[in-house]
C-alpha cells in the first residue's frame, strides 16, 4: 500500500509546487515539468501495471487543474511512461548527461504529441501554437532536463529511507531490474 | 492445456493491460469532451482533495514574499510614495469628471427610455494556483459552486477581463484565461465600434479575428467587450491593439492585442454571478416558468414582478 500511496502523494506535492511555487518565480518560459520527471523516474523503477495507473492518475490531475478541455495529459502521460519503460533496458542512466538527455527528449516528444492531438482534435487550424515549440517547449524541456539529476537523487533518497528494498516499487512476476 | 493457457495468460497480461489502460484514457477524453455528469463529479471530488494543497502552498509563498517586500526591500519607498500620491490626485480629478459624465449619460438614457442596466452581482476570489502546463492558460480560484459560481461565468478584475469559468467544484473553480487558444470573446473596438472575436494566442497575447477589412483599426486602439454573448457585460476593458495585419487578400483583417490585465500576476479576481437583462431574458426563454398575473388599474393583466 505504501508503495502506491507514497508516489501518489509525491505526485500531488509536485503538482502543487508546479502550479504555485514554480509559477510565482520569474521563469515563465523555463518552468520545468517536475511531474513528468517523477513519471519518468517511476518508469525506470516501477512495474508496468501499478506504474501505468500512477502515470494515468497524475496525467488526470494535470488535466484537472489545466485549461485543457480534452484531457490530453491523461493519455500522454501513461503513453510516455510505457515508451520510457520500453527503452529503459537499453539506456545507461547513471550519469548526469544521460539523465538530462533522457528527460529532455521525452519532454520534447510529449510536447510534440500534445501539439499533434490539438491539431487533430480542433476543428480550426492552430498555427499560432507552432512558435510555442521554440519559445516554450525547447527552453522548458532544457530546464526540465537540467534539474532531473537533482530530483532523481532526491526521489531516490526518499525511496531509500521509506522502503526496505532500494527500488521503490513492487516486483511483479516476470519483471526484472 | 490448463498450464498452457495459464502461461499464455501470464505472458500477455501486461500488454493487454497497457492496451486497456490507453483505451480507457481515450474513453475518459471522450466523456470529458461530452461533459458527462459522472466525469464532472469525479473531477470535482479530486479538485476538492487537491486544491487545499495549492491553497496552503500559495499562502506560504505569499507570506514569505510579503516579508521580503514589506520589510526587507524598502528601497526607493519615499520616492514611490510621492509619485503615487500625485497619481492618486490626478485619478481623483479624472474620476470626478467621469462621474459627471456618467450622471449625464444616465439622465439621457432615462430620457430616451432605455432599459436600466442592472449592475451585476459579483463574488471576489483569490487565485490559488496556475496552469501546470505551458500549452494552456488557466488559474484555479478558491470559490466554487457553493459560492454561486457556475460554468461560463465571466471573471474580471478592476483592470479588465480575465476569462471565464471552465470547471467547478463545490469550493474551487478553474478559470480559462483570455490568452488560452480555446478562449473566444465577442469584442468591439472602442473608438470605431467595429466588431470582432478576440481569441487567445497562447502567450500573453490575444488576436482579433473576423474584423472586416473595411473597418478602421490602428495600433493603440482600445478593445472592449460587446456584451452580445450575455456572460460578459458590455464595455469591459479587454486590451490594447499592438499590431495590425491586413494580409494581402481576404474579407477580414487581423490584429494582435495585449490584455489590459497582467495575467501572469493575478492574485484576486471577481466572478460575475449576477446577469444582465439580456442574459436574464435568454434564461427565462429557456425555462418557460409560469408567472402569476397581477391585475392593474384599468383591468389590464401584467406579469407579477419577480
Amino acid at each position: 500500500m505504501r508503495r502506491i500511496v507514497v508516489p501518489l502523494l509525491l505526485g500531488i506535492i509536485f503538482l502543487t509546487l508546479q502550479t504555485t511555487l514554480l509559477t510565482s518565480l520569474p521563469i515563465q518560459r523555463i518552468r520545468p515539468d517536475i511531474v513528468l520527471i517523477l513519471i519518468l523516474y517511476l518508469s525506470l523503477f516501477y512495474p508496468p501495471i501499478s506504474g501505468g495507473i500512477l502515470a494515468l492518475f497524475m496525467g488526470f490531475l494535470m488535466d484537472l487543474f489545466s485549461g485543457n478541455v480534452f484531457g490530453l495529459y491523461t493519455l500522454s502521460r501513461p503513453l510516455i511512461f510505457y515508451v520510457a519503460q520500453f527503452f529503459k533496458g537499453g539506456i545507461y542512466l547513471e550519469s548526469f548527461t544521460s539523465q538530462f538527455l533522457f528527460v529532455f527528449i521525452f519532454d520534447l516528444v510529449e510536447g510534440l504529441l500534445i501539439l499533434l492531438f490539438l491539431n487533430a482534435l480542433n476543428p480550426g487550424p492552430i498555427g499560432h501554437l507552432y512558435p510555442l515549440l521554440f519559445t516554450f517547449l525547447l527552453p522548458q524541456s532544457f530546464f526540465t532536463g537540467l534539474i532531473t539529476p537533482t530530483l532523481f537523487f532526491l526521489i531516490r533518497k526518499v525511496s531509500f529511507s521509506l522502503f526496505s528494498h532500494h527500488e521503490m516499487g513492487v516486483m511483479e512476476r516476470g519483471d526484472r531490474l | 492445456m490448463r498450464i498452457r493457457s495459464l502461461f499464455l495468460f501470464r505472458r500477455y497480461t501486461i500488454p493487454a493491460f497497457i492496451i486497456i489502460l490507453l483505451l480507457s484514457t481515450l474513453i475518459v477524453m471522450s466523456l470529458r469532451v461530452k461533459q458527462r455528469k459522472g466525469v464532472d463529479f469525479f473531477d470535482a471530488l479530486l479538485m476538492e482533495f487537491c486544491a487545499p494543497f495549492q491553497k496552503v502552498s500559495t499562502f506560504v509563498i505569499k507570506s514569505i514574499r510579503g516579508v521580503f517586500q514589506e520589510y526587507l526591500f524598502l528601497v526607493h519607498l519615499q520616492k514611490e510614495n510621492v509619485m503615487l500620491k500625485q497619481r492618486i490626485a490626478e485619478l481623483q480629478k479624472e474620476n470626478h469628471q467621469m462621474k459627471e459624465m456618467a450622471l449625464a449619460n444616465e439622465r439621457l438614457q432615462k430620457l430616451l427610455q432605455f432599459r436600466e442596466k442592472i449592475s451585476p452581482s459579483m463574488v471576489a476570489a483569490e487565485v490559488i494556483g496556475q496552469d501546470p502546463s505551458s500549452w494552456f492558460k488557466s488559474v484555479t480560484i478558491n470559490k466554487g459552486e457553493k459560492d454561486g459560481v457556475r460554468k461560463g461565468m465571466a471573471v474580471i478584475s478592476s483592470e479588465g477581463v480575465i476569462g471565464q469559468i471552465l470547471k467547478t467544484a463545490p469550493h474551487y473553480s478553474t478559470v480559462l484565461l483570455i490568452t488560452d487558444y480555446n478562449s473566444a470573446i465577442d469584442s468591439v473596438i472602442q473608438r470605431t465600434r467595429a466588431k470582432a472575436i478576440m481569441e487567445g494566442k497562447g502567450e500573453n497575447r490575444c488576436q482579433l479575428k473576423y474584423l472586416l477589412r473595411t473597418e478602421e483599426v490602428i495600433v493603440g486602439d482600445i478593445v472592449v467587450t460587446s456584451g452580445l454573448s450575455g456572460n460578459f457585460p458590455k464595455g469591459l476593458m479587454v486590451g490594447e491593439v499592438r499590431k495590425v495585419d491586413k494580409k494581402g487578400h481576404g474579407v477580414f483583417q487581423y490584429a494582435e492585442l495585449v490584455p489590459s490585465v497582467d495575467l501572469t500576476k493575478l492574485e484576486e479576481v471577481l466572478v460575475i454571478t449576477g446577469s444582465s437583462p439580456l442574459q436574464e431574458g435568454k434564461e427565462k426563454k429557456g425555462k418557460k416558468t409560469p408567472v402569476n398575473p397581477v391585475r392593474r388599474k384599468g383591468g389590464a393583466l401584467t406579469p407579477h414582478p419577480q
